[in-house]
């Protein structure tokens, strides 16, 4: 069910009444909470960027984790707030608070700073610069004015939050990323419709993360429950669907308008020069919450159910990439119509069927939607400094749609890739969607 | 991987193992005791100068300290002898990320540009390896920035270089350094005839935190571009740069819409150039982390800078250590070409070393001396030559030390003393080394081009001041020769001057000026 601004007005006034705050105090508490859930986020946007083993699906893992701490950080303290234990696989229930006044936005802090500084403990030097810049800065500006015993107690609990979170996050399988996700040993398949790697990189000589179907799912049932239909039957025949696919990516790339390659460039997404798809989404919501000045409840909770449709959606859409284990378009499009063609974007490192970027982007919208609403319109300044103007969108299915036809436009995916990744995605967003967040 | 990696040694054809060059580390016995040192502000910088000060044909070291100090050597080797350094307090400096030789003032004694976290200074060199700071007197803005690159040339018709520095973050940047590079500045000269100053400094906007810069005829039209190598880990919106510099006209960036210039994002931090492929144009090596680049032009006939990344296929990707046991992706810094085994092939020296702890890179990173055979394919050497130090290595220079015609090696390191490797084992192959002067302006003829002949082909060398990691030198120029008796060698000047086809005599130092006899010069 979304929320509506007056529902949410009315929902976040009322939780600290019931801690028994003036409402003045509440007010201003609140926002010093949504103040740190949003500083915070700015910064993993960036950890993301800036650390090595995140690529898409890694950290759309971690925006999970980050949004369920989130959330059940505030959860603790609110009982108009639904735990999500008892809800996701394998979450058992939150520990309780000590007896004694908490600052909301000294949980808050202590289990972001907590779980932020743990899953990316292998960022760089300069990231960890920033984690302890940010760490304290947002503890002196939480802090402020609030006595010595409850901040403790505050620290206290919230970092109990996030102890409790990563020792689940610790056991889904994906914890552990080496060679920055490339097995050190692959052996590639033998049909003629197999992935084979596009790139002259040398670590990418092998797929990203083969395995990672194998994690445990947040919301989702298994990572094949949202399998896709099987992809157009493979032919190098010219005028076979198989073929007029592939033609349709190179005739897409050789006709491109200056509005297409933007919105190729816009949508790319890069890992290690971006955020990721997932982090594009997540910084979208980051925006609306700006604009819109949504209560930090209303955040936490988009962030939790955006980051769990997301991550679930990479499981899924990786079960099916090995699955059928499908060439990219470039290596099709050389070996059967034009030796020496070359796609607009650089082509992922892992097999075509189905689109990551589509899938993931057709679950974000789909749950954003359920959250937010139908055509809720929004602008995207996600790529403002890299030199994209925002981009205006009346509705997450509109933004989704034009994600997937940008890895058209980009030469990397087939449309069946894209539209069936889209359909994925909705199809896994809906057990995210189904995550009660309120009591 | 394995498996295809088998397939492609079986399918290689038979080539003679390149002769393993022998390198002894004299670190200790030369008196070398200089530690780049420092925090998070020195995780890039490191570099090393090399050039004759004294006069006596052999180069002196500047070693940068980083938050330490830096220091300059007295070469005190005795030719053919073990490497010997004397410590001076002559250059003692602090924050100095790297420096390069250059005589800015053509007065035929090497001055030095000194980079540095802060001010950056150009000490005129006086002779007898004593200098004076001239930065104020030159009218050169040092600015206060983090300064991680350099490029020098003289613009057509002008008797002052033009100075390139590239800057790095902005380091008062705390919680968010991501997306706050500084501008690059050019320094050209003040306007006027004769001039001894240098103008304003023109900011190079857009900048994305370089770690090296290249003044480079990258297609042989006369007139230089600037390339710029950046760090994509801290850049928005950034990518691999190249400048147009027309004289008199403001600087201008080559851009896909109207030069066809191609988007590289990588995390960049050297730039090493040679014509590896001896199709007459420079190649471009580029540092990074876990692959590095290879740049070839693939149409130079079409004018447009579009390269080939032929790395992969030359063996020369460089993406993790080969030696040590830690498996983890490589961090990359300076990259060298020469010949260090005299066989008349292009050799590659890569610095490696993590960036401080990031985890997820190699922390056990051995340099790389990657041997050129003819098929263009680069054999890994570095562990049987005895360079493959797993010190955290940022600068350093291929040069020869003690003169003997044998490549030795000088490598900073962070957080620990820099190391000295003399080349020791005998080699078949001969060489030659020269110098080149002129009159006037731009004594060390910086911008020059060398040419040799190798077989049926021609190999070009641009004389250069930058490149690297904030390392570099002026002096000898080796030339290994494999068995030939003797170099053919011609230099065109940088005024357009097309020198004569010369036969050097191998196993020699010659001198070589325009319109001149080359000079054999021999040590007293």
């Amino acid at each position: 069910m979304p929320f509506h601004r007056r529902q949410v007005l009315g929902f976040t006034i009322a939780a600290p009444f019931a801690l028994g705050l003036q409402p003045a105090l509440a007010a201003n508490r609140a926002e010093v909470s949504r103040e740190v859930l949003l500083m915070w986020h700015k910064l993993i946007l960036e950890l993301v960027r800036h650390t090595a083993t995140y690529s898409p699906p890694v950290a759309a893992r971690a925006f999970a984790y980050i949004g369920i701490t989130a959330h059940e950080a505030l959860a603790t303290g609110n009982p108009a707030l639904r735990s999500l234990a008892g809800q996701l696989t394998d979450l058992s229930p939150l520990p309780p608070r000590a007896a004694g006044q908490h600052d909301e936005p000294c949980v808050l802090h202590a289990a972001l700073a907590a779980v932020v500084a743990s899953l990316f403990a292998n960022t760089g030097p300069t990231g960890q610069r920033a984690m302890t810049a940010m760490a304290r800065k947002m503890g002196e500006t939480a802090s402020d004015g609030i006595t010595g015993d409850a901040v403790a107690r505050s620290v206290a609990a919230g970092q109990a939050v996030a102890q409790h979170i990563l020792a689940w996050a610790a056991t889904d399988g994906g914890a552990v990323i080496e060679n920055m996700g490339f097995p050190m040993d692959y052996t590639p398949g033998t049909r003629p419709q197999d992935w084979v790697p596009t790139s002259l990189i040398r670590l990418q000589q092998a797929p990203l993360l083969p395995q990672w179907a194998q994690n445990r799912p947040f919301a989702l049932p298994s990572a094949d429950a949202c399998d896709a239909p099987p992809h157009p039957a493979y032919d190098e025949t010219p005028g076979s669907d198989f073929h007029a696919a592939a033609l349709e990516v190179r005739d897409t790339f050789t006709a491109l308008t200056d509005e297409q390659k933007l919105i190729a460039r816009f949508w790319s997404d890069d890992p290690m020069l971006t955020s990721t798809p997932a982090g594009h989404w997540i910084d979208i919501v980051l925006q609306i919450a700006d604009r819109d000045a949504l209560p930090v409840e209303v955040i936490s909770a988009t962030l939790a159910k955006l980051g769990v449709a997301q991550a679930d959606a990479f499981i899924s859409c990786w079960s099916t990439k090995f699955k059928y284990n499908l060439l990219r378009p470039v290596t099709y499009i050389k070996r059967h119509i034009d030796p020496a063609w070359e796609p607009l974007l650089i082509t992922p490192p892992h097999p075509e069927y189905t689109s990551g970027h589509s899938t993931q982007s057709g679950a974000a919208a789909a749950v954003l939607t359920f959250s937010l609403g139908e055509n809720f319109a929004f602008d995207d300044a996600t790529h403002v400094a890299e030199g994209f103007a925002p981009r205006s969108f009346p509705s997450f299915t509109a933004a989704a749609e034009e994600a997937a036809l940008s890895r058209l436009y980009g030469g990397i995916h087939y449309r069946f890739g894209n539209e069936a990744g889209l359909d994925q995605g909705r199809a896994v967003a809906a057990y995210a969607a189904a995550l009660r967040t309120e009591a | 991987m394995r498996a295809a990696l088998l397939t492609i040694a079986l399918a290689a054809p038979a080539l003679a193992e390149p002769v393993v060059p022998t390198f002894r580390e004299e670190t200790e016995s030369a008196g070398i005791d200089t530690v780049f040192d420092g925090d998070w502000d020195y995780m890039v910088g490191g570099g090393v100068a090399t050039f004759d000060c004294s006069g006596d044909g052999f180069p002196e070291l500047f070693l940068s300290g980083g938050a330490g100090p830096s220091a300059l050597y007295l070469n005190r080797s005795a030719q053919g002898g073990a490497l010997a350094f004397q410590k001076t307090e002559a250059v003692t400096l602090d924050a100095v990320l790297g420096a390069y030789p250059l005589d800015i003032d053509s007065d035929g004694v090497r001055d030095l540009v000194v980079l540095r976290l802060g001010e950056n200074r150009l000490l005129r060199g006086l002779g007898a390896c004593r200098f004076e700071d001239m930065t104020q007197a030159w009218g050169f803005d040092g600015g206060d920035a983090w300064s991680t690159a350099f490029a020098a040339i003289w613009e057509r018709d002008q008797t002052w270089p033009t100075l390139a520095i590239g800057n790095y973050v902005d380091r008062k940047e705390e919680a968010f350094p991501w997306g706050s590079c500084t501008d690059n500045w050019l320094h050209r000269p003040e306007s006027g005839p004769e001039t001894q100053r240098f103008a304003p400094p023109i900011p190079l906007t857009p900048s994305h935190c370089a770690l090296s810069m290249l003044f480079t005829d990258w297609n042989r039209s006369g007139q230089p571009g600037l390339r710029v190598s950046n760090d994509r880990e801290y850049y928005k919106g950034g990518q691999e740069q190249m400048w147009h510099l027309e004289p008199g006209q403001p600087p201008r960036l080559y851009t896909e819409a109207e030069d066809g210039w191609k988007r590289l994002r990588i995390w960049g931090m050297g730039i090493a150039s040679a014509d590896v492929n001896l199709d007459g144009y420079p190649d471009y090596y580029l540092t990074s982390m876990a692959d590095n680049k290879l740049q070839v032009l693939k149409d130079p006939a079409s004018g447009k800078p579009d390269f080939a990344d032929i790395a992969f296929k030359s063996a020369l990707t460089a993406h993790r250590p080969y030696t040590g046991g830690d498996l983890r992706p490589s961090t990359a810094w300076h990259p060298q070409f020469a010949d260090v085994n005299n066989d008349g092939l292009l050799d590659l020296f890569v610095a490696k070393g993590n960036v401080a702890q990031m985890p997820d890179f190699a922390a056990k990173d051995p340099n790389n001396l990657l041997l050129g055979q003819p098929d263009g394919v680069f054999v890994e050497a570095g562990d049987r030559a005895g360079v493959a130090s797993f010190g955290i290595a940022r600068g350093a220079q291929l040069v020869d030390l003690n003169l003997d015609g044998l490549l030795d090696l000088a490598v900073v390191n962070r957080w620990e003393t820099a190391q000295l490797w003399r080349q020791t084992g005998a080699l078949d192959g001969g060489w030659v080394q020269v110098r080149l002067q002129q009159d006037g302006p731009n004594r060390d003829a910086i911008g020059s081009v060398i040419e040799i002949r190798r077989g049926d082909k021609v190999e070009r060398h641009e004389i250069a001041s930058g490149g690297g990691h904030v390392s570099g030198s002026v002096g000898w120029l080796h030339f290994g020769l494999g068995t030939s008796a003797a170099a053919e060698m011609r230099v065109l000047w940088p005024d357009g001057t097309e020198g004569d086809w010369l036969t050097l005599s191998a196993r020699s130092f010659q001198i070589l000026r325009p319109d001149q006899a080359p000079e054999t010069w021999t040590a007293e």
